[in-house]
């Protein structure tokens, strides 16, 4: 039997309707990032440099290409005997039958068997849609010495800001004494980031309790941690310094994308010791052009750039043709920016093609433009 | 379909890679910044579908063995097999006698257990496209003994060096195989890709370490023109034969146009190499890069025209790489000017502030160089 065995279950099933067409075929931690990433590498990758050999990545919104993505465990170096990445989705089960995954905390209890299974001690509780670099270990460590029965990561947010988040209320040793989801008046700034150890033995306990309970959410934030805050059991905080972003909607996931052309925002892909691992794609190297001008971007193998590119990033197969102009902007996967076309403040998704010529997003404007196949279709009719 | 073996054969006596030799095989020696030499042939081996490969290494083994252990090259990873033979077991104190054909014979075992009706022996100093399915149906077809793939060049006085040239009869026959002493532009050119029978491939093994223990593969296939049948298969497409530093140099240059780039890789054939999972390439305000291609890892300030930048490469403001190949894992500091340079893996620029070569003879930093 493993010793002190943690087992990391990666919360990956939501729709991420804030993201409108991006997510409309893809579920949000497949969605692409930082040029050759998908948002669940980060999750993922946390896992393999924090030494967790199992991961279940439990889906249920348009999971065929997550699931299969997830499943190819050597791309995280998760492939280990006795290890790996287990895609859990919802399953047909003989005494309940057919049952989607309810809530978060119903996702986990619903996989129980595969927590016994693997004789977990502790069990770690991602969320598949979160860009930081953390080293879950180490939070393992800060949980076993406060003896607490959970440990919720928490991250420092400007007060202003706190009413946005759930918001851990701690004594001086920085045990919870309270959790509020997105008070009005915050009374502290310490935001949970939705990253939780739990010893497994109580979380199997209250899972079962909270599944009998007709009127139980089965929410880790709405319900799970309020009953164990009741009955009086140890919820410890665990302060991480560091960036971290949740990249729920276009602008935060643009402003993500957008911290990569900075020094100094605290996500540092260079470094050696903590790489992020993503599908390899056999891509060239990124081709520039004899009239090519890029000032400031962040851009990947395969990417071919012939036009001019300021602050943006530039995904792998993207492509700015002779006289394009990007500025401001996200261009994913396979996109095709055509000739001549002009794109201030946009995020063009995966395989879209701007026609030569069009206008796209505005400099000033306060919103990012999403420019996907459909809004090019509808822009063209305009245009007639 | 009857089973093809594929042999990649280490380079022949006359590859000679100024400074870049010193430090590992021709075969691993990065190329276009992200592969390396060795990656094309391989590919070319598995989008044939070739599922068993011998790769046989002259000397100095580690950077191969530790590229192709970790690169799948879209093999099953059950039924394909790339199977590392190295050739100075027995050699160690005279390279002379590091030829191909007595790490063949050495090695026959291994290639008789792999029941092969054909074999195809590609070398690991050329970058070409080739679909070896369409020369073993050529030659199966042709009733020939051995097929050569050949290429026309009008570069012959320049390139292809100490190579082989071919003369061809009416019906593409060979009737004459000799070295090229660079004495004529248009010659027809052997790629020393050669496909047989594995039979054919036993015979002539057999008989060259007979002859002479100094003699090639490519010496035994040249005597064997009058007494088999050998057939030659047009190469109409790009090829790179990287023996000199010069060669590795323009290979690069070449190659590094978009156009002649997505010719040789693309979603049809793909180039497989090892993943070092960088991050992508950061162009930081003040960064000029035009005409270039930069692979993923890099951290950009300075400017880059007309050059190849590999992996993990930092160029610090007011540096200026011009016409140059800079391989993984360099520093460009500060205001230091390089043109016509060819930069090794590991070195670090800072000191002397201009190096200059030219395109016929590009200046060498070596491994791990600080200057």
């Amino acid at each position: 039997m493993k010793k002190n065995n943690m087992v990391a279950m990666i919360l990956a099933g939501g729709r991420g309707s804030r993201l409108f067409d991006l997510t409309k075929k893809v579920a949000k931690p497949a969605v692409h990032f930082g040029g050759k990433y998908r948002i669940i590498d980060f999750a993922l990758s946390n896992c393999a440099n924090s030494h967790i050999s199992t991961v279940g990545v439990l889906v249920q919104y348009e999971s065929i290409l997550l699931s299969s993505y997830s499943a190819r465990s050597s791309t995280w170096g998760l492939d280990s005997k006795g290890g790996g990445v287990y895609v859990l989705s919802p399953r047909e089960k003989d005494e309940t039958g057919l049952g989607l995954y309810a809530g978060t905390a119903d996702a986990i209890y619903q996989n129980l068997d595969f927590l016994d299974q693997e004789e977990a001690d502790y069990v770690l509780v991602l969320s598949g849609d979160h860009i930081y670099k953390m080293d879950y270990d180490k939070m393992l460590k800060c949980h076993q010495e406060s003896g607490a029965e959970a440990t919720i990561a928490v991250i420092e947010v400007p007060m202003k800001e706190a009413s946005r988040f759930g918001i851990m209320n701690t004594d001086e040793n920085d045990r919870i004494v309270e959790f509020e989801e997105k008070p009005k008046q915050p009374k502290s700034n310490l935001a949970s980031m939705g990253v939780y150890i739990f010893s497994y033995k109580n979380l199997k306990k209250y899972l079962k309790e909270d599944a009998k309970n007709p009127d139980s959410q089965h929410d880790f934030g709405k319900n799970l941690i309020p009953a164990y805050l009741n009955d009086g059991l140890k919820l410890q905080a665990y302060r991480f310094k560091g960036y971290w972003k949740d990249v729920g909607t276009i602008s935060s996931l643009w402003e993500a994308n957008m911290d990569l052309l900075e020094d100094n925002s605290g996500l540092d892909l260079f470094d050696p010791d903590w790489k992020i691992y993503t599908d390899d794609a056999s891509a060239t190297p990124q081709c520039i052009g004899e009239n090519a001008k890029i000032n400031n971007a962040f851009i990947t193998q395969g990417a071919i750039v012939n036009g001019e590119v300021s602050r943006s990033v530039i995904f792998s197969g993207a492509q700015v043709e002779e006289g394009a102009k990007v500025e401001d902007s996200v261009i994913m996967n396979n996109a095709v920016i055509g000739k001549g076309a002009k794109l201030v403040r946009c995020l063009v998704a995966d395989d879209v093609r701007v026609p030569d010529g069009m206008k796209l997003g505005k400099k000033n404007s306060e919103d990012i433009l999403l420019v996907s196949k459909a809004s090019i279709a509808k822009a063209g009719e305009d245009h007639e | 379909m009857s089973k093809v073996l594929g042999i990649l054969n280490f380079e022949p006596s006359y590859v000679h890679v100024r400074g870049l030799e010193d430090f590992r095989p021709i075969s691993a020696t990065s190329i276009l910044g992200r592969y390396r030499i060795i990656d094309f042939m391989l590919s070319n081996f598995t989008n044939s579908n070739v599922e068993s490969i011998k790769v046989f290494i002259k000397n100095r083994p580690r950077s191969t063995v530790e590229h192709i252990s970790h690169t799948s090259y879209n093999l099953n990873s059950k039924r394909g097999k790339i199977q590392l033979l190295h050739g100075d077991v027995d050699y160690k104190n005279n390279e002379l006698f590091n030829v191909d054909v007595q790490a063949f014979h050495t090695y026959m075992d291994f290639i008789d257990q792999e029941n092969a009706s054909y074999v195809v022996v590609a070398p690991s100093h050329f970058i070409f496209k080739q679909d070896f399915n369409e020369i073993v149906e050529e030659h199966i077809k042709s009733k020939n003994d051995i097929t050569i793939l050949c290429h026309s060049t009008t570069n012959a006085d320049r390139r292809y060096l100490m190579g082989d040239l071919l003369k061809l009869d009416d019906n593409k026959r060979v009737t004459e195989m000799y070295k090229n002493r660079g004495k004529n532009k248009k010659a027809v050119v052997s790629l020393e890709t050669y496909v047989m029978s594995a039979l054919t491939f036993k015979q002539l093994v057999e008989e060259a370490v007979m002859t002479s223990s100094l003699y090639s593969f490519s010496d035994i296939v040249a005597d064997c023109v009058r007494p088999m049948k050998i057939g030659t298969y047009q190469h109409r497409g790009f090829v790179a034969c990287i023996s000199t530093l010069n060669a590795y140099y323009e290979a690069n240059m070449e190659i590094k146009n978009e156009k002649e780039m997505l010719k040789l890789i693309n979603d049809d054939w793909p180039i497989y190499t090892m993943t070092n999972d960088s991050c992508p390439t950061l162009y930081k305000p003040g960064a000029k890069v035009t005409g270039s291609i930069v692979a993923n890892g890099c951290q950009i300030e300075g400017t880059v025209i007309n050059s190849v930048i590999g992996r993990n490469v930092v160029v610090k403001e007011g540096a200026v790489i011009k016409d140059s190949v800079i391989l993984p894992d360099t520093l460009v500091d500060k205001n230091v000017k390089l043109e016509c340079a060819v930069v090794d893996r590991l070195s670090i620029i800072t000191h002397i502030k201009e190096l200059k070569g030219s395109k016929e003879e590009p200046i060498y930093i070596k491994r791990g160089d600080r200057i």
